[in-house]
């Protein structure tokens, strides 16, 4: 469950959200629209807990954002634009670390199986600096998957995926869904969003405004 | 116990990065070289007189090869936005900050052991009998520059003009483990009974405690806003 | 939200202090400068002290309020004690160049020498540097929620750091150059402390005054730039709609 209330974010006079109220519940996913520097990532962000809005509240699985944020990062995951790989490691490597860190320790059996599923487990061994962008993208939510999350953000994340790795995403999110999860993505890319959305909203100049998916169709997405 | 894994991974995970890459520790090695190339041939030195500065050269070569170090730390952290997944980790963060001083401390330190011969050779100095006394007064001081620079290497890199403002902040802040380090290397190369600069260490000792302490809990308000 | 309130009350007598700091200074200056006996030691040369003495105590005073601020903001991440904290550092670098050059000024007949690593010399120059910096680094930060904390982050972190330099510096001295010179040779006598009463209280309320005007104005400087961005954002959203 994610709420948000009078969320407004702004750098000196530049005012990047502009009192964002949205729910999403459990089993939901919401997909928002908008054009670029309509502060899409800087919502998600602010959701992630990376960064603190400048007025508002919000809450995630009903807990506090500001004042709970350990709790929610430990429910959370954010697939973000930038992937949280490190080039030098190969992806195991990557994998046990970064859910190390997270408190989770994956068995080689649920690498494997993480990385069977995103179709990348022949690189398994392979170092991420020589890895393609798709390729990132794709170890990036192996690593989603592995750390089960209960909310997730999804930052532009069919950018750099190829059809088949569109469907896998799609396929894994559907699969959040019905386990009660509760996802948040932003995207430009509607046929690809569609299958899974069950609402959807444009962000214009920091200001949301819930529209009905079906409507969003013939809108300039930009 | 968490925490402690979350100190073992981060400096695993430096160690790992740094042994294929070899970026941090050869750039620090060969600045240092190249620092002390210049400054042999700014003071053209009998042995005599090299005695009187070696101590305040060997630190100034190796503060400004630190900060190289400790910069490279988080500015690593900057590709793929991993800075983000340890923002994001579901801790407190002060696991991080003492995993990152631990690898950093271990890079400065393995530079320091490898430049110090350098020193020997080039500036004539005699074969010291007090080595581990001058191991000692290494260790203090590069325990207390990673342990401060550590904070504002994570503090810096997510600010604009981060290679400048590094050095610009973390220097006067070590103004007194330069001191301490160079009055107590040079005690410890000249071969004084150690009663003569043992005030020194102690000052050493004292700063690192305190700037661990402080910087372990502001580290906190570093990663998380 | 209460120390909001706190600071909007003490600030409608920003004109007391002001007043109230122009009359200590004057009637300071005017004990020091003419009503008080030269120094025994240094003659007309000590009147320098009046000035130099009481801008070091306010640069000070500054340092010790920016820390407070610093560690309040951590605390309760209250935007107007970051405006606060802006304005002090400001100020504060202000009056510890001041002391830094009067000290200069005062050494060179005393001491005839315009520098010497003296502690204190060299402690107020590191906390100059370290205010330089702070307020360079408030500058290259882009999300003001960010570059408020960092400025408190660095300010505590040089606040411990400043008594440990302090020391550093002084053994180091003691040990490489013979105490020929001190700055304790005044000695205080009553007629030398009343004056430098006058002015270290003036100093003080002169500093407090112009806190607060600052405070006022980064304050409402924020609130204009809030408006702005809402104003412009709504205008944005006007356009696209019609």
């Amino acid at each position: 469950m994610i709420a948000c209330h009078g969320i407004g974010k702004a750098y000196g006079h530049f005012q990047v959200l502009h009192d964002v109220n949205l729910t999403i519940a459990e089993g939901e996913c919401f997909a928002l629209f908008g054009p670029n520097g309509s502060g899409k990532t800087t919502l998600l962000k602010v959701l992630a807990t990376l960064e603190r809005p400048s007025t508002g509240h919000f809450e995630i699985l009903g807990m506090h954002g500001l004042k709970n944020k350990e709790a929610i990062r430990a429910n959370l995951m954010f697939l973000a634009h930038g992937t949280h790989l490190y080039d030098e490691l190969n992806a195991r490597e990557n994998l046990a670390f970064a859910l190390a860190l997270r408190g989770h320790y994956p068995t080689d059996q649920d690498v494997k199986r993480a990385l069977d599923r995103v179709a990348i487990g022949a690189f398994a061994d392979m170092k991420v600096r020589h890895y393609s962008a798709g390729m990132k993208k794709r170890l990036a939510l192996a690593k989603t998957m592995l750390a089960r999350p209960n909310v997730l953000l999804l930052d532009e994340p069919f950018t750099a995926l190829d059809t088949a790795g569109a469907e896998i995403l799609r396929e894994y999110v559907r699969e959040r869904l019905s386990a009660k999860g509760t996802v948040l993505l932003s995207t430009h890319d509607y046929d690809k969003t569609r299958p899974i959305a069950n609402r959807a909203g444009i962000l214009r100049h920091g200001a949301l405004q819930e529209t009905a998916i079906e409507e969003l169709k013939s809108d300039d997405l930009v | 116990m968490t925490s402690f894994s979350v100190i073992r991974w981060i400096v695993w995970k430096d160690f790992v990065t740094e042994l294929r890459s070899r970026e941090t520790i050869s750039s620090m090695v060969f600045f240092a070289l190249i620092v002390i190339l210049i400054f042999s041939f700014s003071f053209s030195m009998d042995q005599q007189a090299a005695r009187e500065v070696i101590a305040g050269i060997m630190w100034v070569a190796f503060a400004f090869t630190g900060i190289i170090g400790l910069g490279k730390s988080f500015s690593t952290e900057l590709q793929n936005d991993c800075l983000e997944a340890l923002q994001m980790v579901p801790e407190a963060k002060g696991a991080i900050y003492l995993g990152k001083v631990a690898a950093n401390f271990a890079f400065m330190f393995v530079v320091e052991i490898l430049l110090f011969p350098m020193f020997v050779i080039l500036f004539n100095l005699e074969v010291v009998e007090e080595i581990s006394l001058l191991l000692l007064v290494f260790f203090l001081a590069t325990v207390g520059l990673s342990a401060i620079g550590t904070l504002f290497s994570a503090l810096t890199v997510q600010i604009r003009a981060r290679e400048v403002m590094l050095p610009i902040l973390l220097l006067p802040l070590v103004v007194p483990v330069m001191i301490a380090a160079v009055e107590a290397t040079k005690g410890a190369l000249n071969g004084d009974p150690p009663a003569m600069y043992e005030q020194w260490l102690e000052l050493l000792a004292i700063y690192d405690v305190v700037f661990t302490v402080v910087s372990f809990w502001m580290f906190e308000f570093v990663m998380d806003s | 939200m209460t120390i909001h309130r706190v600071i909007r009350k003490v600030q409608r007598f920003e004109g007391w202090f002001g007043g109230s700091a122009v009359l200590c200074l004057i009637a300071g200056l005017y004990l020091g400068l003419i009503g008080s006996p030269p120094d025994y030691y240094q003659g007309e040369v000590v009147r320098i002290m009046y000035i130099h003495v009481p801008l070091a105590h306010t640069a000070l005073l500054a340092y010790i309020v920016l820390t407070i601020g610093s560690l309040w903001y951590l605390w309760k991440r209250d935007p107007i004690v970051d405006n606060m904290c802006q304005a002090v550092a400001g100020l504060s670098a202000v009056f510890t160049a001041l002391a830094l050059g009067t000290g200069m000024i005062w050494g060179k007949p005393t001491w005839d020498t315009w520098w010497t690593w003296d502690a204190r010399l060299t402690s107020f120059t590191v906390l100059l540097l370290i205010l330089i910096g702070y307020l360079m680094l408030r500058t290259f930060v882009d999300d003001p929620e960010k570059e408020a904390r960092y400025g408190a982050i660095l300010a505590i972190v040089g606040f411990v750091d400043l008594p440990i330099i302090h020391f550093s510096v002084e053994w180091w001295r003691t040990l490489h150059q013979p105490q020929s010179i001190s700055m304790r040779g005044v000695s205080i006598s009553s007629g030398l402390l009343v004056p430098l009463l006058f002015m270290s209280v003036g100093m003080s309320l002169l500093f407090s005054y112009m806190l607060m005007v600052r405070t006022q104005l980064l304050y409402l400087d924020r609130l204009l730039h809030a408006k702005k961005g809402r104003l412009l954002s709504q205008f944005h959203l006007s356009k696209s709609d019609s």
